[in-house]
């Protein structure tokens, strides 16, 4: 057994270290080729760790980050996997390049992010000490099915697992429905005011209640179907959590909430623009809320939080910014189409629209966005540029939310779009990036090697 | 102003893939036509009028939504949507709203959900489910045109002898993946498995949907020519991919 698992270690290190000098990042050969040698590789090696799994549909990769950020403040050591490897086999190949060839484990804690598909399987053989399940959206029906299914599939992973403590969101009443199902100790983490004016409306992903199918109402909504619900048909409804703010201020930069933690409070104020970035804080709190509890710890680990790679990355090029923020399903760029209008600058805006496997095949959810809000503050666009696979459908999608077809610029080419992006930008006005999965680790290889910025593996 | 008068008939509940993409072609290609629009969204509780409406659209929906929706379906909606059907209001019924308007659905382990029968089609649940991006051709005022979309049902639906099918399947499965059918036609109701954005991007098919309900209201109705090179782009892209 142990010179399968030292076999395993090994063929994925050399396989990561191979790809890495052709200049091949990401991809999911090095777990792939360690779990023929030694099958149980997660298992065996995830043991040693006290692991922190995070999962859901939006928001796993900066509530990780958070989290990560926090317990760099308490001193304590710990790894992450990175964030295009959350299936079972990248996070398999994770662990084993944190530990040693014999499978000594480099740090104490595992921040995991994990597909929702693949947490079914990944978490049993984790046995986190914790699992985060950030909130359940209408996410790549081709991929991950009906939501009912997810919560199934969530559920079964945590049943796997009685001995976790489970961090739910309370204003979810997707997933915060598994909760009643389990037996693990449980930690509830929302949004205790609605953060929004009432003039938004809201795309509903659960309507009808998860219990009886009778309607849900409302005290108030944060986004989505997310907010204080209750059914009066079983009454089902959200329970306050343990973990919330209130008092929120936010503008385009920064939200600024007051963090109550049972009965402490606390003035916090992350680099995070959004109501979905202050779940993520929520949800990261909530996590660590167990073993950290000093509030200098929590204050500086939140407000020295930078955002990670591609969910809302700034560089700076020659005189002006770029943002990236990917965009993978409707709720989330409903959200990011929210803190755009934030803004009233003038701004360049690029759309990237891939079909790969990692994207979704199916672009249909284009359709449920909310471009029509974003048409209605579309003066502040000097240029808008759409790419990927399927641009033709962006720009149809923008046409027909009232853009004219002539001020949409199509450029599949990601060189060239960043060309056209430079000789335009006289002005040096920032630029504002919305690209889905894959066409987000394209994109950033372009900006990458034009710009010397450092590798996305690192 | 010409007006017509658009029901979505379960907004809420079956609306599963960007099928809103087509309240929104058929508004703006009326709207854009100096036509004026209502949209009526009619959900679970609320009636039906089956003399209201000039088009009635149907979009899918997960199980779920669809077993919600199931009793208040076929209470007195079915007999006006019966009604609406045969006195030749124009429909649009995508995925789960087309096997909704069928005589039912048999599960692949043989228990069988009656619908409402509007017209006869039936369709069998299969294990295998039929997913991707996939073409048909179909004979609009006597022109055959290639009509691209994303199919995603494990349902096989197969047609009475009334219905005649929407188009051929060039590439993907279609209605069952097995006699070559795609979608279904029965008076001025339209059925397809292609979801969400099936008719922003076949742009032909959204008029001679509009043009069929037009004429239904005010008798031969001239619809304007649009510049569509924009909904053609999309379509040449997806037609050259899958070819
Ligand atoms: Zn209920």
């Amino acid at each position: 057994m142990k010179i399968l698992t030292f076999a395993a270690i090994l063929s994925a290190r050399i396989t990561t270290f191979i790809l890495r000098l052709i200049g091949r990042g990401g991809t999911s050969l090095p777990g792939r080729i360690a779990l023929l040698f030694q099958k149980d590789l997660l298992g065996i090696l995830s043991q040693k760790y006290k692991v922190i799994a995070v999962t859901g549909t939006n928001g796993k990769t900066t509530t990780s980050r958070i989290i990560g950020s926090l317990l760099f403040e308490a001193g304590l050591d710990f790894f992450e996997n990175k964030s295009g490897a959350n299936l079972l086999p990248g996070i398999a190949a994770s662990f084993a390049m944190d530990c040693s060839l014999l499978g000594k484990p480099g740090h104490r804690y595992a921040i995991i992010e994990c597909d929702e598909a693949a947490f079914r399987t990944a978490a049993p053989k984790m046995q986190p000490a914790i699992v985060v399940i950030t909130n359940l959206f209408r996410d790549q029906l081709d991929r991950y099915g009906e939501i009912s299914h997810m919560l199934t599939k969530i559920k079964e992973g945590l049943l796997s697992c009685p001995d976790s403590t489970v961090v739910f969101n309370s204003d979810d009443s997707l997933s915060y429905s598994i909760s009643s199902s389990i037996k693990n100790s449980i930690i509830t983490f929302g949004i205790n005011e609605s953060p929004y004016g009432s003039d938004d409306d809201f795309i509903s992903d659960a309507p009808y209640c998860i219990r009886c199918k009778g309607p849900y109402n409302y005290v108030y909504r944060t986004y989505g179907h997310l907010g204080d619900f209750y059914c009066s048909s079983c009454g089902y409804r959200r329970t306050p959590p343990d973990i919330s703010a209130t008092d929120i201020e936010m503008n385009f930069e920064r939200s600024t909430f007051t963090l109550h933690l049972y009965n402490e409070t606390l003035k916090v104020s992350p680099s995070l623009p959004g109501a979905y970035n202050i779940y993520n804080v929520l949800a990261a709190v909530a996590a660590v809320s167990s073993f950290i509890n000093d509030q200098t710890v929590l204050s500086v680990g939140i407000s020295t939080f930078e955002s990670g790679f591609g969910r809302m990355e700034r560089v700076i090029i020659n005189d002006f910014s770029l943002t990236m923020v990917l965009v993978k399903n409707p709720a989330g760029l409903n959200q990011v189409i929210n803190f755009l209008s934030y803004d009233d600058s003038m701004k360049i805006l690029v759309m990237i629209l891939n079909d790969r496997f990692a994207d979704g095949t199916d672009i249909s959810w284009i359709w449920d966005a909310n471009f029509e809000k974003l048409f209605s503050f579309s003066d502040r666009f000097s240029q808008i540029y759409l790419s990927g696979m399927r641009a033709e459908e962006l720009k149809l999608r923008f046409k027909y939310a009232g853009y004219e077809p002539n001020m949409l610029h199509v450029e599949k080419d990601y060189k060239h779009l960043m060309e056209k992006i430079e000789l335009d930008n006289k002005e040096n006005l920032p630029v504002f990036v919305l690209p889905t999965y894959t066409a987000m680790f394209d994109f950033r290889k372009v900006i990458a090697s034009k710009f010397r910025l450092k590798e996305f593996w690192k | 102003m010409d007006k017509m008068q658009i029901c979505h008939l379960y907004p809420d509940l079956l609306n599963l893939y960007g099928d809103r993409g087509n309240i929104i072609s058929m508004t703006k290609r009326l709207n854009w036509r100096g036509i004026q629009t209502e949209v009526f969204e009619i959900s679970v509780g609320e009636h039906f009028d089956p003399e209201k409406y000039d088009i009635v659209f149907i979009g899918g929906g997960q199980d779920f939504e669809q077993e919600i929706l199931l009793p208040d379906l076929l209470g007195e909606k079915t007999a006006n949507l019966k009604y609406a059907v045969e006195s030749n209001v124009t429909f649009l019924a995508i995925c789960g709203g087309y096997q909704l308007l069928g005589n039912y659905y048999k599960t692949w382990n043989g228990h069988q959900l009656d619908f409402t029968g509007a017209i006869d089609i039936h369709t069998i649940g299969s294990t295998e489910r039929m997913i991707g991006n996939f073409m048909f051709e179909a004979e609009l005022n006597h022109r055959t045109i290639e009509i691209a979309g994303f199919e995603n049902h494990s349902g096989m639906t197969f047609l009475g002898s009334k219905v005649q099918p929407l188009g051929k399947i060039r590439k993907g499965s279609g209605n069952n993946g097995k006699d070559g059918t795609a979608g279904a036609r029965y008076k001025n109701v339209f059925c397809s498995y292609s979801h969400g954005p099936l008719l922003p991007k076949n742009p032909i098919l959204c008029d001679f949907i509009l043009q069929t309900a037009l004429n239904e209201k005010f008798g031969n109705y001239e619809l304007k020519t649009l510049d569509d090179e924009a909904e053609n782009q999309a379509l040449t892209a997806m037609l050259r991919r899958l070819r």
